[in-house]
């Protein structure tokens, strides 16, 4: 009898320190449960910045290139212009300084197609801000798989989900990392035709 | 008469550039922002589309969709097709090639590349 009462003290003793130790532990997951809908709630205002940013640097990019555009065309008008007035004036001592005018403004049109071929940047950093933003949705999905685990509303859960746009990018978009040079690739192709 | 190149990409920035760039190259440039949108504007068009130039990443239909479609078409079965992709990673190649691309250009690029690459399927 005493070795029973005594089993019976044991196991009431470690009922009680396993109900301390769950008890604990949900008040952990309550305690986790506010900085998680936090986290939840703030990763869609992270993706809306990323999505402002590619926004507003394509507007400026594509106002670029149409500035790029017009200064190229009007660069075109002065060669073919200088051009004119250097025939007329052929072997005069003002041909000269046409001609060099002429290197001037083919230099002026030249500088600008580097300009142009360098705003690309703003299409891959767009690809590498869509492809931060994806993988940040994809922490807010399984956030709310937790949260809803753990009895958080769901329809406050869905209402933040509920805004999100079709992504599509190259995942290894890279301005200056290229895994294989152009005339590889060309070659390669070349060899598929014959 | 010019010939016309559809430019198939969902950056509104390398639809700009490279319409700029064959537009001042002396070619008539169509554009499309993806796949679909792409056979809609080539089944409204009076002529025929002499290159197709065409990104892979876009959503609705991407270019190896576009691809495939076109080469499925008796009228684009022999139609030169351009890859422009920030991917250069050899499966998207042999994909490319697989699916009836003739060529692949990796941006950022430089136009005058895009310009000898159009050369070597067009002669002006």
């Amino acid at each position: 009898m005493t070795l029973s009462t005594s089993l019976q003290d044991i196991i009431q003793k470690e009922i009680a320190s396993l109900t301390q130790s769950v008890n604990g532990l949900v008040e952990n997951l309550h305690r986790m449960k506010s900085p998680l809908v936090e986290s939840h709630d703030k990763v869609p205002q992270a993706t809306n910045q990323l999505d402002k940013i590619s926004q507003q640097t394509e507007a400026a990019t594509n106002r670029m290139l149409d500035v790029i555009e017009q200064i190229t065309q009007r660069e075109q008008q002065i060669i073919t212009g200088l051009q004119h007035i250097g025939e007329e004036v052929s072997g005069q001592p003002a041909a000269k300084k046409i001609d060099e005018l002429c290197e001037l403004a083919t230099t002026n049109m030249n500088d600008a197609y580097s300009v142009m071929d360098a705003l690309q940047f703003q299409d891959i950093t767009s690809q590498q801000m869509n492809h931060a933003a994806s993988l940040l949705e994809e922490i807010e999905s399984k956030l709310k798989n937790i949260l809803q685990t753990m009895g958080a509303d769901a329809k406050v859960l869905t209402q933040v989900e509920s805004a999100k746009k079709v992504r599509t990018y190259d995942p290894h978009a890279d301005l200056f990392e290229r895994k294989t040079e152009q005339a590889v690739i060309d070659s390669l192709f070349d060899k598929s035709k014959k | 008469m010019s010939q016309t190149i559809l430019v198939v990409d969902d950056s509104p920035t390398i639809v700009k550039f490279v319409s700029f760039s064959l537009r001042n190259s002396g070619f008539e440039v169509v554009a499309a922002s993806d796949g679909m949108d792409a056979i809609e504007k080539m089944s409204h068009l009076s002529g025929d589309v002499d290159l197709v130039i065409t990104d892979l990443n876009m959503p609705n239909l991407d270019g190896y969709g576009l691809i495939g479609t076109l080469r499925q078409n008796e009228r684009y079965r022999q139609t030169p097709i351009i890859i422009l992709s920030s991917e250069d990673g050899e499966d998207d190649r042999q994909r490319g090639m697989e699916v009836g691309a003739n060529a692949y250009l990796v941006k950022p690029f430089k136009s005058a590349l895009l310009l000898d690459e159009v050369g070597k399927f067009l002669k002006k």
